[in-house]
C-alpha cells in the first residue's frame, strides 16, 4: 500500500508539472491580458498597454515568468488575479462550495436513480421494467444537459412556479441544477450497472448461492451488486472530469457562482494567474479522486491488492 | 467484515447526499429581494420598495472605479459613485459634484464644488477628496489601472479652498470634461479608503451616490441600500439587488417568474417572449455601441478604394436591421451613433445598389469568384447571422466570402492588432465618452493598437487639429470633414448602431432606459 501511494504521488507530480507547462504556455498564445482589460468599451493607447504590461510583470522574459509561477506554486502561493488583485486561492475557495454542492447533488441524483433502474433492468431482463430502464438510459445519454436545464426552468419555474429558476440561495435552489446534471449521468450509469449486473448474475457463485437457498434480495445486493460496483466506481471516478465540464455549462444556465464560471470568466479576461491556478487545482482534484477510487477497490473486493501483481 | 464494508458504502452515499444539501445552504447568502420579489409578484398587496435587476455578469470582483472598464460595473456603480460632472438620462452633460467649471486658460480648469455633500459613511466631500481621487489615479496606485490613460492629460490637481479645485493640464484636452463623467473619475473618500485599504475598498466601496453597497457575493449578487442623506434627495426605493445571470434565457425566465423586476441585454430574437407576457414590457434606447465591418486595406483587392466602395454598396443594411435584428438597431453613416458629438445627421450611409457595386468591381478589375476572408466574434450569435447575410450579399456581386469565427479576445487583442484577422473583420465599438474623438483617433490614426494598416496623412492632420482645440464648434466642423473623408475612402462598412433592450415588469415606475446602460435608479419606484 505504502509503495503504491509513493508511486502514485511521484506520478501525480510529473503529471502536474506537465500540466503546468501546457497551461502556462498555451494561455500565453491566446492574447494579451492588458488589452483584455479594456473590454470593448475601452481604448488602449500603446503607452497605456505597455504601462499595464509592466505593472503585471508581463514584460519579463517567459522563462522568468514561468519560474516565478512554479516557485510560488511550490510555496503554496497561487498568485494574484490580474483583475482585482485577489489571491487566486481565496477566489477558488470562495466558489468551491457552490461547485462541490452542485457536483455532489448531481452524483446523488444519478446514484439514486441509476442503482434501482440498473439493478431492476438486469434482474427483470427482457421484461417491461428492463425496456423502461433501457429507454431511460438512452434518453439520458441523448439529451444535452443545457437543453434539459432550460426545459426544467421553463416547466418548473416559469409555468408551475414550484422552484426558483436560478441563483444559489438554499437547498431548493439545488434541485433543478442537480436534476439536470444527475439525469444525464444516471442514464449512462444505469446502463453500466445493468450490464455489470448481468455479467455477475451469470457467474457460478450466484448459482451456488441460489442453490444454498440464500434469499433473492440478498443475492442481488450482497453478491451481485457488490461485484458490479467496481466498474461503476471506476466509471464515476473517470467521469469526474466530464462532470466538471457539465457543471461549467450548468453554472452558466443557473447563474451558479462556482469554480466553472470563475475559470470561464478568467479565460475570457485572460486573467493568467486565475486560469493557471484553477486548472492546476482542478487537475490535482481529479487525480486525487482517481487515487481514492483505486484505493476503494480494496475495500469493495478484498481480492484486489494494490501495489502488487503489477510487475 | 462483509457487513462493515456494505455500511461503508452506504455511509459514503449518505455523506455525499449531506454534502449536496449542506454545501448549498452553507453558502447561503440571502440574495435579498429575490425571494420577496417572487412573493409580492404573486400579489401580496403591499407596495414593494425592493427592486431586483438581472444583469449578465459580475463587474469582475472589484468596485474600485479605477480598476474597471466594464459595462456591468457602470450599470451598478452609477448609483454608488458621483463624478464632478454627470450625464443625465438624456446623456447631456450636467453639474455633478462640481456646481460649475471655467477654463481660466486652455490648460487651467477651475471647479466650484457642491457644498454640504457627504459620502455614505458621513465623511464630508470637499476639495481634498477631489485631489485625493486624482492623485491616486495618477500615482502608484493607478499603475495597473486601465483608466489611467484616459486622464493623463492632467498634470496635477490643486486645492484652492475647501470648495474650489484647479486642474493644471499637461496638454489641451477637449474631451476631459466628458471623461470626468466617466468611470475612473468617480470621487472616492480619502479617509475611508486609507482606513480600510485597497482590498476592502474593492468589495465594500463608498461614494457620494444615492445607494450604498451592503452585501456583495462575487458572481452571485450585490445588494445596495438607499442613502437617505444623498445630496440630490433621498431615493424612492429602499433596496436594490443586482443578480448576475449570464444566460439570456434564464434572465427572461426569472423576469417571467417575478423574481426579477428588470433584466438587461435582451437578445432581439427573444424580445417577443417578453412582449407576449401581460406582466412585462420591452424598453429600448439607442446605445453608443456601433457595429461595423473593417477592412484590412493592406490586402489585395481591398487596397483599392473602388472595391471597398463596392462592398459598401452591395450590403443591404436596412434589411439586416429589419429582419435579423427585428428592428432593434439604427442605420449609421460613420463609426458613431446619433447621440455622439461629431455625428453628422446629414451624412447618409451608402445606399444599397447592386449594379453600382458590380460596376465598381469591374472597374477595379476584380475577377468574379475572388475570395475574401471575414473574421467574426464566434461568441456573438446575432452577428453570425449578420455575417451570413453579408456573405450572401457579396456573393450576389461576385465575391466569395469565407466566414471565420474567432474567440473574442484572440480576435480583438491578437489578430486585429497584428493585421491577421483576414481581409474583413467584425468590429464593435462603444464610444463611452460620446465624443467622436477617442473613437476616431484610436481607429484611424496611423499606428494605433487597433489600426494596423490604414494610414492617411490628411486624416492624421484632421485628428491632430481636433485634439488641439477646446472650441466645440471648430471641432464639430473638423469631425464633419473627417467623417465625409472616411466615407469617401470607404475605410469600413458602418452597419448599424445597436440598441440596449431591457425587459421590465409593468409594476416598475419611473425607469428610464439608459442608452449607455448606466442605470440611474434614484427615482424608480413600484406602482
Amino acid at each position: 500500500m505504502m509503495k503504491f501511494l509513493v508511486r502514485r504521488l511521484v506520478h501525480t507530480l510529473i503529471v502536474l508539472f506537465g500540466i503546468s507547462l501546457i497551461v502556462f504556455f498555451c494561455i500565453r498564445l491566446t492574447g494579451d491580458p492588458a488589452a483584455a482589460m479594456f473590454q470593448g468599451t475601452g481604448q488602449p493607447t500603446k503607452e497605456a498597454l505597455d504601462q499595464i504590461r509592466h505593472a503585471l510583470g508581463l514584460d519579463k522574459p517567459l522563462w522568468e515568468q514561468y519560474a516565478t509561477f512554479i516557485g510560488n506554486m511550490l510555496s503554496g502561493n497561487m498568485g494574484h488575479s490580474f483583475r482585482n488583485n485577489e489571491p487566486v486561492f481565496s477566489l477558488i475557495a470562495e466558489r468551491m462550495g457552490a461547485t462541490v454542492s452542485l457536483a455532489a447533488g448531481g452524483v446523488a441524483v444519478a446514484l439514486l436513480i441509476a442503482f434501482p433502474v440498473g439493478i431492476l433492468s438486469a434482474v427483470k431482463r427482457g421484461g417491461l421494467m428492463d425496456m423502461f430502464g433501457r429507454i431511460f438510459s438512452l434518453a439520458g445519454i441523448s439529451f444535452p444537459n443545457f437543453w434539459l436545464a432550460i426545459m426544467f426552468i421553463l416547466v418548473f419555474a416559469v409555468h408551475l412556479h414550484w422552484l426558483p429558476a436560478s441563483g444559489y440561495n438554499g437547498p431548493k435552489y439545488l434541485i433543478l441544477p442537480s436534476l439536470s446534471l444527475g439525469l444525464i449521468l444516471a442514464g449512462v450509469l444505469a446502463r453500466l450497472i445493468r450490464s455489470s449486473m448481468l455479467d455477475v448474475l451469470h457467474q457460478h457463485y450466484i448459482r451456488t448461492a441460489k442453490a444454498k437457498g440464500v434469499a433473492e434480495w440478498a443475492i442481488i445486493i450482497r453478491h451481485a451488486l457488490r461485484n458490479a460496483l467496481i466498474p461503476t466506481i471506476t466509471f464515476l471516478g473517470l467521469q469526474l472530469g466530464a462532470l466538471l465540464g457539465g457543471v461549467v455549462i450548468l453554472e452558466q444556465v443557473f447563474s451558479w457562482p462556482g469554480v466553472g464560471r470563475l475559470v470561464l470568466d478568467a479565460i475570457n479576461d485572460r486573467d493568467y494567474p486565475v486560469v493557471q491556478g484553477s486548472v492546476m487545482f482542478l487537475s490535482f482534484l481529479l487525480m486525487l479522486v482517481n487515487l481514492l477510487v483505486d484505493i476503494s477497490y480494496g475495500f469493495i473486493d478484498p481480492r484486489i491488492k494494490l501495489g502488487r501483481g503489477r510487475t | 467484515m462483509k457487513k462493515k464494508k456494505t455500511k461503508l458504502f452506504s455511509a459514503a452515499l449518505a455523506v455525499l447526499l449531506a454534502a449536496a444539501v449542506t454545501g448549498c445552504s452553507g453558502g447561503n447568502e440571502p440574495a435579498a429581494g429575490a425571494g420577496s420579489g417572487a412573493a409580492s409578484g404573486s400579489g401580496s398587496g403591499a407596495k414593494k420598495d425592493e427592486l431586483v435587476v438581472a444583469i449578465p455578469s459580475d463587474p469582475g470582483g472589484t468596485w474600485d472605479p479605477i480598476d474597471t472598464f466594464t459595462v456591468p460595473w457602470a450599470t451598478v456603480a452609477s448609483n454608488i459613485f458621483d463624478g464632478l460632472v454627470e450625464r443625465g438620462e438624456d446623456l447631456k452633460l450636467e453639474p455633478g459634484l462640481a456646481e460649475s467649471w471655467t477654463y481660466k486658460d486652455p490648460k487651467t480648469l477651475e471647479f466650484k464644488l457642491r457644498q454640504g455633500v457627504t459620502f455614505q459613511d458621513g465623511e464630508p466631500f470637499n476639495a481634498e477628496a477631489v485631489k485625493f481621487t486624482f492623485d491616486r489615479l495618477l500615482g502608484p496606485d493607478g499603475e495597473k489601472s486601465p483608466q489611467r490613460s484616459n486622464y493623463d492629460s492632467i498634470d496635477k490637481v490643486e486645492v484652492v479652498d475647501d470648495h474650489t479645485v484647479v486642474f493644471k493640464l499637461k496638454a489641451v484636452d477637449p474631451v476631459l470634461i466628458t471623461k470626468l463623467a466617466g468611470y475612473g473619475a468617480m470621487i472616492v473618500p480619502p479617509k475611508y479608503y486609507k482606513e480600510v485599504g485597497d482590498e476592502q475598498f474593492n468589495v465594500k466601496p463608498i461614494g457620494t451616490g444615492p445607494f450604498k453597497v451592503t452585501d456583495y457575493v462575487k458572481d452571485d449578487h450585490v445588494t445596495l441600500e438607499a442613502y437617505p442623506e444623498y445630496w440630490g434627495g433621498a431615493p424612492k426605493l429602499k433596496k436594490i439587488t443586482y443578480r448576475y445571470i449570464p444566460e439570456a434565457t434564464t434572465r427572461i425566465a426569472e423576469l417571467q417568474t417575478g423574481a426579477v423586476d428588470i433584466a438587461s441585454s435582451i437578445p432581439p430574437s427573444q424580445a417577443s417572449t417578453i412582449e407576449s407576457d401581460p406582466n412585462l414590457t420591452i424598453q429600448k434606447a439607442g446605445s453608443p455601441t456601433v457595429s461595423l465591418i473593417r477592412f484590412d486595406v493592406s490586402q489585395k483587392p481591398l487596397d483599392n478604394v473602388k472595391v471597398r466602395q463596392a462592398i459598401n454598396y452591395a450590403i443591404n443594411k436596412q434589411e439586416i436591421i429589419d429582419t435579423i435584428l427585428n428592428g432593434f438597431a439604427k442605420p449609421i453613416s460613420s463609426l458613431q451613433g446619433d447621440i455622439s458629438f461629431g455625428n453628422n445627421p446629414d451624412l447618409k450611409p451608402y445606399p444599397f445598389d447592386v449594379d453600382k457595386a458590380k460596376q465598381l468591381l469591374q472597374e477595379a478589375g476584380v475577377q468574379p469568384g475572388t475570395k475574401l476572408t471575414f473574421s467574426i466574434d464566434g461568441s456573438d450569435a446575432v452577428f453570425k447571422e449578420v455575417a451570413q447575410a453579408v456573405a450572401t450579399y457579396l456573393s450576389d456581386v461576385g465575391l466569395t466570402v469565407e466566414i471565420k469565427p474567432q474567440d473574442t479576445q484572440t480576435m480583438y487583442n491578437d489578430l486585429i492588432p497584428k493585421a491577421a484577422a483576414g481581409s474583413m473583420y467584425q468590429f464593435g465599438w462603444g464610444g463611452w465618452t460620446l465624443d467622436f474623438d477617442n473613437t476616431a483617433y484610436l481607429l484611424y490614426k496611423k499606428g494605433q493598437f487597433w489600426n494596423p494598416s490604414y494610414s492617411n496623412p490628411e486624416v492624421d492632420k484632421l485628428l491632430d487639429a481636433e485634439r488641439s482645440s477646446v472650441v466645440q464648434d471648430d471641432r464639430k466642423k473638423i469631425f464633419f470633414q473627417l467623417t465625409q473623408l472616411l466615407k469617401d475612402e470607404a475605410v469600413d462598412v458602418p452597419l448599424y448602431q445597436t440598441m440596449t433592450v431591457w425587459g421590465v415588469n409593468k409594476k416598475v415606475a419611473g425607469f428610464v432606459t439608459p442608452p449607455d446602460e448606466r442605470l440611474r435608479l434614484k427615482d424608480v419606484s413600484f406602482q
